[in-house]
């Protein structure tokens, strides 16, 4: 009886809800304070570059002294990934996103840094007309058209306009400039692995159909168990195909280093290439520096930040200075996207309507946009004109720039 | 029967009370929208579906499932495969969410068939393996399930859709509530049906049942599909509510662990028990940890490397210790079934 | 490599792989034997003997010897003695302080309990990756995996042939068919033995026959845990990673070898292992790795169907 009772209840309630205000659709109430916030994984092994990314975004509104204009910029770093993952959960990221949506104060959502939470993240930020940059999300299908899914990427612009801005290249570009580079190394045959993750998978799969113009044969196509114990038998039917090439499309969580090892364990004597899901020193823990010392090749989106010049090299310095150690590879991605909203800021703020519609509107005509990165703008779909990407080896443990790729 | 008699053969008044603590998010929310404490707590009544689906299996029957999160895979595709755009059917999200309690009672027949005859800790491992194998499929079959794409954006389930087409989060959270209020309905009656009985009897003597004429397989296999819909249903619920299925790794052994922790935790067999359950561990999952990360984020505690200043890191542990402490304290749960007569299982 | 080469090498990976896994399924098939309780929290006692192999080399510094020179072979020797001794204690402490008061209480209590033991171990695990050890790349990335430095060599052993045994697999197979053949021994022919069958057999009837039903448990559980230490050095050397999550996967393939071999069975348990090796390394070469998962338990169902009780378990008839 009780049940029925408060079924009334709540039936009652719901009817007296329904015509309740929406704070999504509200201005930031207080122009006094501005927050911005960053979804990113910081338990599980993906902390290390989310640490670095957010040092990258406190950087950039440290340099504005945290003030614009007369309105306080607050920073606040949420977390999307939870210990049982040891990655980002789909549940906190979609609940981040909620909170940023419902708190009238928050601008702008930085994040988030795997491309399966963006998916997730991405319909709720574009509904609510919230500004989204994500410093690390490489996914073509987000933004790009006629590259993933039909329906994609209109599937995450419900509200028909564009909110989400990424200041790294995506992976049809990553995955072109690995098979290119393949070529000019003088690779012929390539054994291309993956994760079975969407990073992982969209990278491989994107090298796999720009290898038959850069002259690669692909012997195999084939999706691995990333929580596996070992590769040994794998490593076998690899040497039986004796390619020149392993292109292995998956992150260090993803164990990048046991294949390395076990590729290696069982006498294969091809090479080994990985995206930049691998750049960072925890891959180079994980394989064992003797084990891919100049047996590993690694893209990266962009020049590794010891080898910037200028404004990219200002950050690079100011960073060691101020935290103590050199930036992960995705840290000045970090700092850009930071810079993105507080330049956005800087233009809308001031105006006699400070939205987020009008913030929006000023990231999105950020011409020529003048950062770390060089110049650059953010083309029809959000994405960043910037094609620039580096190759990389491993020598005596240490990650080494080798030459700049391009994507043409 | 007399009204008052029925009201008093309504378990005692725990589960009056739990659902007056279900309801305060919807007052929180109406007096501090800014806390989402609807869009909080939305999690537990999910789960508590998912422990609703394990407490049949395990609770009543006495089956041990550590499979169940492929049941809810099963539900959140099935959920997603019937309503997105990219495929044909797109049948709208209510008729979709009892498709998907369907496919899921049919996976449970699918696999309860072959192996019920087996004992107990041997259908522990094979619905463990199960749980592998869906996640498998889930992961390989890319022309129906989109592999690590997942399927997405999908639809909620929407009652008094507002200018965005979507319903207030108090109104969701009401919606879900519903759901589990009448899964719980459906429990306490099914507890004391026949075949509600059938369960217990072969949970507490398999043999002894047999004898006295309850068909055992067939007892065991109705306990197997019914928890599976409930699973699925949770499943499209869960999906229904991220906008999305997820990965196919999202559907995992830790959470069909978490679905086992729900229902020990809660009591074995108990109704309230499962929503005390679902209430202490999802709570202190998603509420209580990520408040804790984020007041301590907030004081400059966490975003150093040091792996120790992060509450979410120590949730294993206590995770840990609460199972051990209950397990030493309270063996049968919290809120157990009935006066323990000597063991469940 | 022709394919009959392809077929040995991977026959012997499989082997080598299923001889792992055999050891750490003895150690749940023999605890499953005695207390009728899945010990879900072995595979990560194994996990954590990784770490404590891959501390002892930290702490003592030999992490750069030469592969194969006599300082490796010292601190092999050394971890030997050092990692099952370690997990022995901890499998005893949980045993005396997580399960032993749970004896009498419903079926599920133990089970739960281990469920919670591994939810510990796991925390841990995470937590010692973050140590400041060099080892661990001080602490910097936690929940990464480590690697564990090479201590063997990584010369073909047969020369210049097409098929590639390393010192790694060969270490295997010495180390872990003397100690089969040493617990069969203890089991088979002491007194011990004889009183940790008696307790499987019938609890009760043991007790009144005077044997010490709970140091028998005790004894049990710091065999199946040394077990457990004996595949977490040779693990760590011959896949030379350690990382908190490896539990996982390494203990349901255990788990799933001892069932299949017929839980409660040590002959079983070394039979389950060493087919579900082989039949992951067939399934890599011969179907597709990405299927590999689904057809080894594909084929663990399909045993059971055919033979409930796995296949050297016996049949028993339960008491009314």
């Amino acid at each position: 009886m009780l049940k029925h009772k408060l079924f009334i209840l709540s039936a009652a309630l719901s009817f007296s809800i329904i015509g309740a205000s929406d704070p999504a659709f509200s201005a930031p109430s207080d122009p006094q304070t501005i927050k911005i916030v960053s979804s990113l994984p910081r338990t599980g092994s993906a902390n290390s570059q989310s640490t670095s990314i957010v040092n990258g975004i406190k950087l950039a509104i440290d340099e504005v002294g945290g003030m614009i204009g007369d309105a306080k910029i607050i920073y606040e770093d949420w977390d999307d990934a939870s210990p049982e993952r040891g990655a980002w959960d789909p549940a906190l990221e979609a609940a981040n996103a909620d909170k940023a949506i419902n708190d009238p104060s928050v601008v702008a959502l930085i994040g988030p840094y795997n491309s399966g939470a963006a998916k997730i993240s991405m319909p709720k930020t574009n509904a609510a007309g919230l500004l989204h940059v994500s410093p690390s999300v490489t996914w073509p299908g987000l933004t790009k058209p006629g590259v993933g899914e039909a329906n994609e990427p209109a599937v995450y612009r419900p509200s028909g306009k564009r909110n989400f801005f990424r200041v790294v290249p995506a992976d049809d570009i990553q995955g072109l400039v690995a098979a290119q580079w393949a070529k000019t190394l003088g690779m012929k045959t390539v054994y291309v692995l993956h994760d079975r993750e969407l990073y992982g998978q969209g990278v491989a799969e994107i090298f796999r159909r720009s290898a038959p113009a850069n002259r690669l044969e692909v012997l195999e196509f084939e999706g691995i168990d990333p929580k596996a114990s070992n590769y040994r038998s794998l490593a076998t039917k690899i040497r039986q195909r004796r390619p020149d090439l392993v292109y292995y499309g998956g992150t260090t969580q993803t164990n990048a280093g046991q294949i390395a090892k076990d590729l290696r364990a069982s006498g294969v004597t091809a090479k080994l290439m990985v995206p930049d899901g691998c750049f960072e020193q925890a891959f180079i823990q994980s394989a064992g520096a003797n084990n891919i010392n100049g047996r590993v090749y690694i893209t990266f989106g962009g020049v590794p930040p010891e080898q910037l010049t200028g404004a990219g090299k200002k950050f690079y310095d100011d960073y060691k200075a101020k935290f103590g150690s050199a930036p992960e590879s995705y840290s000045i991605y970090g700092y850009e996207a930071g810079r993105v909203v507080i330049e956005g800021i800087k233009k809308a703020y001031g105006k006699p309507s400070f939205t987020r519609a009008s913030l929006i509107e000023a990231v999105a005509n950020n011409n020529d946009f003048s950062g770390a990165l060089g110049r650059w703008s953010f083309d029809e779909n959000g994405d960043t004109t910037l094609t620039t990407m580096s190759g990389n080896i491993v020598e005596n443990g240490q990650f080494k720039f080798s030459q700049l790729l391009g994507a043409d | 029967m007399n009204p008052l008699s029925k009201l008093k053969s309504f378990a005692p008044s725990d589960l009056q009370k739990i659902f007056i603590i279900l309801m305060l998010p919807v007052f929180i929310e109406m007096i501090f929208p800014s806390l989402g404490a609807c869009d909080r707590f939305k999690p537990i009544l999910v789960f508590a579906v998912l422990g609703f689906g394990l407490n049949v299996v395990t609770g009543y029957c006495g089956l041990l499932n550590l499979g169940v999160a492929a049941f809810m895979a099963i539900g959140a595709y099935t959920f997603g495969i019937l309503t997105v755009s990219i495929y044909p059917f797109q049948i709208g999200a209510w008729p979709a969410l009892l498709v998907s309690c369907c496919a899921g009672a049919a996976a449970g027949v699918a696999l309860g068939l072959p192996t019920l005859r087996l004992r107990g800790d041997y259908l522990a491992i094979v619905t463990l393996g199960f749980g592998e194998i869906v996640q498998d499929i889930l992961r390989n079959l890319e022309v129906i399930t989109k592999g690590s794409q997942g399927i997405n954006p999908l639809p909620r389930l929407v009652v008094f859709p507002n200018e965005r087409g979507l319903d207030s989060p108090i109104v969701s959270y009401l919606v879900i509530l519903c759901i589990v209020m009448f899964v719980a309905w459906t429990m306490r009656n099914l507890e004391r049906s026949a075949v509600g009985r059938a369960w217990t009897a072969v949970r507490d003597d398999e043999l002894a049942a047999g004898c006295m004429g309850v068909p055992v397989v067939r007892t065991k296999l109705k306990a197997f599909a019914f928890g599976a819909a409930l699973c699925s249903l949770a499943g499209a619920l869960w999906a229904s509510g991220l906008g999305s299925t997820g990965e196919p790794g999202n559907f995992d052994f830790a959470l069909s662990i978490l679905a086992l922790c729900i229902v020990i935790v809660g009591g074995l067999g108990s109704v309230a028990g499962v929503l005390v359950g679902a209430i202490i561990m999802v709570g202190f999952n998603s509420i209580v940890l990520v408040e804790l990360s984020e007041r301590l984020g907030a004081a400059g505690f966490s975003g150093t490397q040091n792996v120790f200043a992060s509450p979410a890191n120590w949730k294993y542990f206590v995770l840990g210790a609460a199972l051990i402490i209950t397990m030493r304290l309270r063996p049968n749960g919290l809120l157990p079934s009935k006066p323990s007569e000597g063991g469940v299982l | 490599m022709t394919d009959i080469e392809v077929l040995i090498q991977q026959l012997l990976t499989g082997l080598s792989n299923g001889m792992i896994i055999a050891l750490i399924a003895l150690g749940y098939t023999m605890v499953f034997g005695i207390i009728e309780l899945i010990n879900f929290a072995h595979g990560d006692l194994f996990m954590l003997g990784c770490f404590a192999a891959l501390t002892a080399l930290g702490v003592s510094g030999m992490v750069d010897v030469e592969p194969g020179g006599i300082a490796s072979i010292i601190t092999i020797a050394a971890l030997f003695i050092i990692v099952p001794t370690f997990c022995a204690t901890i499998n005893w402490c949980v045993d005396r302080y997580a399960y032993r008061p749970l004896r009498n209480s419903p079926k599920l209590a133990p089970l739960v309990s281990a469920l919670g033991v591994s939810f510990i171990f796991i925390n841990i695990g995470l937590f010692w990756g973050g140590l400041p050890l060099e080892v661990f790349g001080y602490g910097s990335a936690a929940a990464a995996p480590k690697n564990f430095p090479a201590l063997l060599p990584f010369d073909n052993l047969l020369g210049d042939s097409a098929i590639f045994v390393t010192w790694r697999e060969l270490l295997v197979v010495l180390v872990t068919i003397p100690i089969l053949a040493a617990l069969l021994y203890f089991v088979k022919c002491t007194a011990t033995g004889k009183a940790l069958r008696a307790t499987a057999q019938n609890p009760t009837a043991a007790r009144l026959m005077g044997i010490h039903v709970d140091s028998v448990i005790g004894i049990t559980f710091i065999i199946g845990g040394a077990l457990a230490g004996v595949a977490s050095v040779v693990y760590a050397l011959t896949y030379n990673t350690v990382f908190f999550q490896m539990g996982f996967r390494v203990g349901v393939d255990a788990f799933t070898a001892a069932v299949l071999g017929g839980i409660g069975n040590l002959a079983g348990a070394c039979l389950g292992g060493l087919l579900i090796g082989l039949v992951r390394a067939l399934s890599d070469q011969y179907i597709a790795t990405q299927w590999t998962n689904s057809v080894v338990f594909g084929i663990l169902i399909v045993v059971l169907i055919f033979r409930p009780s796995g296949l050297l378990g016996s049949r028993t008839r339960e008491k009314v």
